[in-house]
């Protein structure tokens, strides 16, 4: 009997399609890639880019020249632009403000590597340093209600045809509209219980155990309970806090190791799919920004991962309403014995 | 400067690309090839799916043989069961009930390489006739809350098998999706007593830049704030929350809008994969459908979906939809 999941934090039901299960070695089905060109993204190729906002390099190199370890550049083709006040009117029965934003690039490493996985996890850990100081500075510009950082790993997942790890980073004048909702059902749940949703879901699987992919060093991966993709993981932090930018440098190094298992063992236990993962944490919290004082009670950060295993059809963008074909805890036993 | 829009339905923004807009032939799509393979929906293959459910024979012919013109079958691999009971309960502080509900698949043509555009009217009201009456059908069941019709047209857009049909979900809850729009259509309503969707096509209609085709019963454009590119809303003229309270009149005109629409695409984009969904009410139960209005959204597979999108909810599209709506007129 196929069953009906619901997400607890924002209410999202999923099928998961126990009748129709598909072993773990079924999946795996990549497009064709279209050819690689030149990489704008590697040593040497500084002038290839816009100016860099942010690096980390030897002493005494210039900018945007090599000797660099890490490397922020404004989009090449950018979604928003930083320019312009955002102008918010009306058209009818529509609404519309101008396309004002940021839209950086974060080029993880200056060998030319394409999965993360792969990386040390020294460098990791200082690819998510960059992350927390992109963040912090942009939080200063007042046009921005939220950063989103996220990565698209390979062409399936819309990396483009450059295989260079990267990450990319939003920040957007409105608050995304999907992490509204998140926000909004951990504050609900909050209110009701006076506890962290987040913690509870821990709690939970850590007792259960058959959704759990690792439980290390602070941190556990899982597969979520209602889940909307085959072996899509969640990390979570096991020591409740709102907001990844508070992360120590310790507890960045044990993120890095986490996260490098996890992206390894998806590696080769699926032949090195596709994948999105999304950082999810606590919006601006600025003055009278309308946010709720509950918020650092309420909100716990993580990273959703999500490979690309199965074509998503416009039915689940329209819909809301995703088919899973393996079940959570499959996933996680095939997983938890891949050796990586 | 690109714009952000907001939908007035379910409050959503998306990123429309104003400043560099892609064209057509900026789009790297995969396209849909024909593969040879056995296929269990074409002429004399009938007993390799499940006993079906519905057909149109135009002469009578044996259930389950060759003859038909449509043909209705539960599918194969079902994402939900029509036996059982709901039975909603929590597991710690997780939420679940059985996956109770329907699966049909309608096997819209017996040729395997003819996609709707290259079907004659009659063909296709003969499946829209179908689906309105299978709607009706499992709208008597009480235990479904929501029907959903839907197609995916080529793999690129998820069609696990090449020969065109449409899904059928019989659903004991409303999609959140779903629950949103109604929502929202609800709140303008009460706030304005009018239905948003006759407002949207009140002022598409007057601004026409956004038109594709429009008849006497229904109108095509590509919405304002579009999600795709590409995308095209068909919507029926007259408000109506139910797509099954279709007239036979009605079928006829939705027939032709279809067709035309979908050969204006192919034109532009030879072998696109798309999804289609039609968007209408809840059944057995308060629905709020008073200010609903059912509608199709057709979204053609142009794009990979990315990071920014799962993470926000925001939609990036790099052809306004004012720009689409000129290649569709001319195409």
């Amino acid at each position: 009997m196929p069953e009906l999941r619901k997400d607890p934090v924002i209410g999202r039901w999923v099928i998961i399609a126990t009748e129709r299960a598909k072993r773990p070695d079924q999946f795996g089905v990549q497009p064709q890639e279209p050819s690689e060109k030149v990489c704008p993204f590697c040593e040497g190729h500084e002038s290839q880019t816009p100016p860099e906002i942010y690096s980390i390099r030897q002493k005494n190199t210039p900018k945007n020249a090599p000797g660099w370890d890490l490397r922020v550049v404004p989009s090449i083709s950018p979604f928003l632009r930083i320019e312009g006040e955002l102008d918010r009117r009306g058209k009818g029965v529509y609404d519309l403000m101008n396309g004002v934003g940021a839209h950086e690039i974060i080029i993880e490493t200056n060998q030319h590597i394409a999965n993360m996985s792969d990386l040390s996890e020294e460098q990791i850990s200082k690819v998510f340093a960059c992350y927390i100081d992109r963040i912090n500075d942009l939080e200063k510009d007042k046009r921005f209600k939220y950063a989103l950082l996220f990565k698209n790993y390979s062409w399936a997942a819309g990396a483009g045809a450059i295989k260079h790890s990267r990450s990319q980073l939003i920040a957007t004048p409105v608050t995304p509209k999907r992490v509204k909702e998140e926000l909004v059902g951990a504050r609900q749940y909050y209110d009701y219980h006076e506890r962290c949703v987040f913690c509870d879901l821990i709690r939970q699987e850590l007792e259960d155990k058959s959704r759990v992919v690792l439980d290390i060093d602070g941190y556990v991966a899982i597969t979520p309970f209602a889940s909307r993709f085959p072996f899509e993981v969640w990390v979570l932090p096991k020591k409740h806090a709102c907001d990844f930018t508070t992360l120590d440098p310790a507890s960045r190094l044990s993120l890095a190791a986490v996260m490098k298992k996890v992206l390894a063992k998806l590696k080769k236990g699926l032949n090195d799919p596709a994948y999105n993962y999304v950082l999810h944490t606590a919006p601006f919290r600025r003055q009278k920004a309308g946010y709720w004082k509950s918020i650092d009670q309420d909100y716990h950060w993580h990273i959703e991962i999500m490979p690309r295993l199965t074509r998503v059809a416009g039915f689940e963008w329209g819909t809301g309403f995703y088919i899973c074909p393996l079940p959570p805890e499959n996933a996680a036993k095939f997983l938890r014995e891949v050796e990586a | 400067m690109s714009e952000l829009r907001r939908d007035p339905i379910g409050g959503r923004w998306v990123i429309v690309d104003t400043d560099k807009p892609s064209t057509p032939k900026d789009y790297d799509f995969e396209p849909q090839i024909y593969r040879n393979e056995v296929c269990p929906f074409c002429y004399g293959n009938e007993a390799m799916t499940p006993p079906e459910i519905d057909a149109v024979r135009e002469t009578p012919t044996y259930p389950n043989t060759p003859g038909w013109q449509v043909r209705v079958v539960a599918n194969k691999f079902p994402a939900l069961q029509i036996e059982g009971d709901l039975d909603r309960r929590g597991t710690g502080m997780y939420d679940m009930s059985n996956g109770v509900g329907a699966h049909e698949v309608i096997v819209e043509t017996p040729y395997h390489n003819k996609d709707i555009h290259e079907l004659t009217n009659q063909e296709i009201e003969n499946f829209l006739s179908v689906y309105c009456r299978r709607s009706l059908d499992l709208a008597k069941d009480k235990r479904f809350k929501y029907i959903m019709i839907f197609k995916n047209f080529g793999a690129p857009a998820g069609a696990s098998l090449e020969h065109p049909h449409t899904q059928l979900i019989a659903l004991p809850m409303i999609p959140k999706n779903v629950a949103e729009e109604i929502k929202g259509a609800h709140s303008y309503f009460e706030y304005r007593e009018r239905c948003l969707f006759c407002d949207i096509i009140r002022q598409e209609s007057q601004e026409k830049e956004r038109v594709v085709l429009e008849n006497r019963h229904f109108i095509s454009f590509c919405p304002f704030v579009s999600r795709f590119p590409f995308e095209i809303w068909i919507m029926p003229k007259n408000h109506s929350a139910h797509f099954c309270a279709i007239s036979a009149e009605e079928i006829k005109s939705l027939a032709s809008i279809l067709k035309e629409t979908i050969t204006k695409l192919k034109n532009i984009f030879p072998n696109l994969s798309y999804n289609y969904i039609i968007h209408t009410s809840p059944i057995n139960g308060d629905g709020g459908s008073e200010g609903y209005h059912w509608h199709i959204e057709f979204m053609p597979k142009l794009t990979r979906v990315a990071g920014f999108e799962w993470g926000s909810g925001f939609y990036v599209v790099a052809t306004p939809p004012e720009l689409a709506a000129d290649y569709l007129k001319k195409a």
